[in-house]
């Protein structure tokens, strides 16, 4: 037990790789490096299947580019509705990444999503996209009065929400990684073969994709409620 | 101490309780909704899944902070 906790305690940990001499010394953490290999390999991906696009005639890799991004394009906007197009390449974007940093434990990398910096991070993204969508789209004026529908009493809750959104968004995706490893690992160390194999089906590759689709899910709820 | 750490861990666990119980209900109103609309199943189960999701994370909440307990005050 003592060197489980132990064990646990250090796969947590995120390690700084390198630092960077400016502003006093950048520590760069294992997350960042791991989202560089999850873009790069994204950025590449993306231009070997958009070379030499064309009308008719198409080639086998440009079907299968327009079979993903219409698949991807098409989940998200049944979320958001028609309303909210202008969202959709960037919620698309974040589904896509949360997936594969959910998955890439697989490969024996650190999930990103595992260190809770990362996670603050894309919520805060996401709340600030929302209000920033609401004064877009109504104007200050109506997005302030928004605060007080339907009746003034509820004000400091809606000001509230604010706040408790993102913050049970980046709980929840983090606690979902987090967890799902930890009883991996027990898994693991209770029975070494077979088992884990099954368990893992659930808990690292459905789990993680179904917590991407939740994040961006009810980050297009809030968009579509604010625009409304 | 640990005995003490080992029942706040459980206390912690409770959460999972109201996970159970909201997760049983959603299912079992799917179930009736698949029951008298069996060609809306695709997307009734779209919306079970995402349900059971959301009301998963309690559950979630509750494990991380007993391991927390379990690995901090250790």
């Amino acid at each position: 037990m003592e060197e489980l906790a132990k064990n646990l305690m250090e796969e947590l940990e995120c390690k700084t790789v390198f630092t960077i001499p400016v502003l006093g010394g950048l520590e760069i953490k294992e997350s960042i490096v791991v989202t560089w290999i999850i873009m790069a390999v994204l950025i590449l991906l993306s231009i070997f299947l958009t070379r030499n696009m064309k009308i008719d005639h198409i080639s086998k890799r440009q079907a299968v580019a327009e079979l993903i991004v219409t698949k991807l394009t098409g989940i998200v906007e049944g979320m958001i509705g028609e309303k909210g197009k202008a969202f959709v390449p960037y919620l698309t974007t974040v589904l896509v990444y949360i997936g594969i940093s959910n998955i890439i434990g697989l490969f024996g990398f650190k999930s990103p999503t595992k260190d809770l910096n990362v996670t603050i991070a894309l919520a805060v993204m996401s709340i600030v996209l929302v209000e920033a969508a609401g004064i877009y789209y109504l104007g200050v004026k109506k997005w302030l009065h928004k605060f007080t529908e339907p009746i003034a009493i509820v004000t400091p809750i809606n000001i509230l929400e604010v706040f408790t959104r993102p913050l049970s968004l980046c709980m929840r995706l983090f606690g979902n990684v987090l967890g799902s490893f930890v009883i991996m690992e027990l898994i693991k160390m209770i029975v070494p073969v077979f088992l884990p194999t099954v368990f893992s089906l659930y808990f690292d590759i459905f789990d993680g994709l179904l917590q991407a689709y939740v994040f961006v899910f009810l980050t297009s709820l809030y968009i579509g409620e604010e625009i409304e | 101490m640990n005995t003490l750490i080992a029942i706040g861990a459980g206390i912690a666990v409770l959460g999972a309780l109201g996970a159970g119980i909201g997760i049983g209900i959603a299912t079992g109103k799917a179930t009736e909704a698949v029951a008298r609309q069996p060609e809306a199943e695709s997307k009734i189960r779209n919306t079970l899944i995402l349900g059971c999701a959301l009301a998963e994370a309690t559950a979630i909440y509750g494990f991380v902070i007993a391991l927390m307990v379990i690995v901090m005050l250790k």
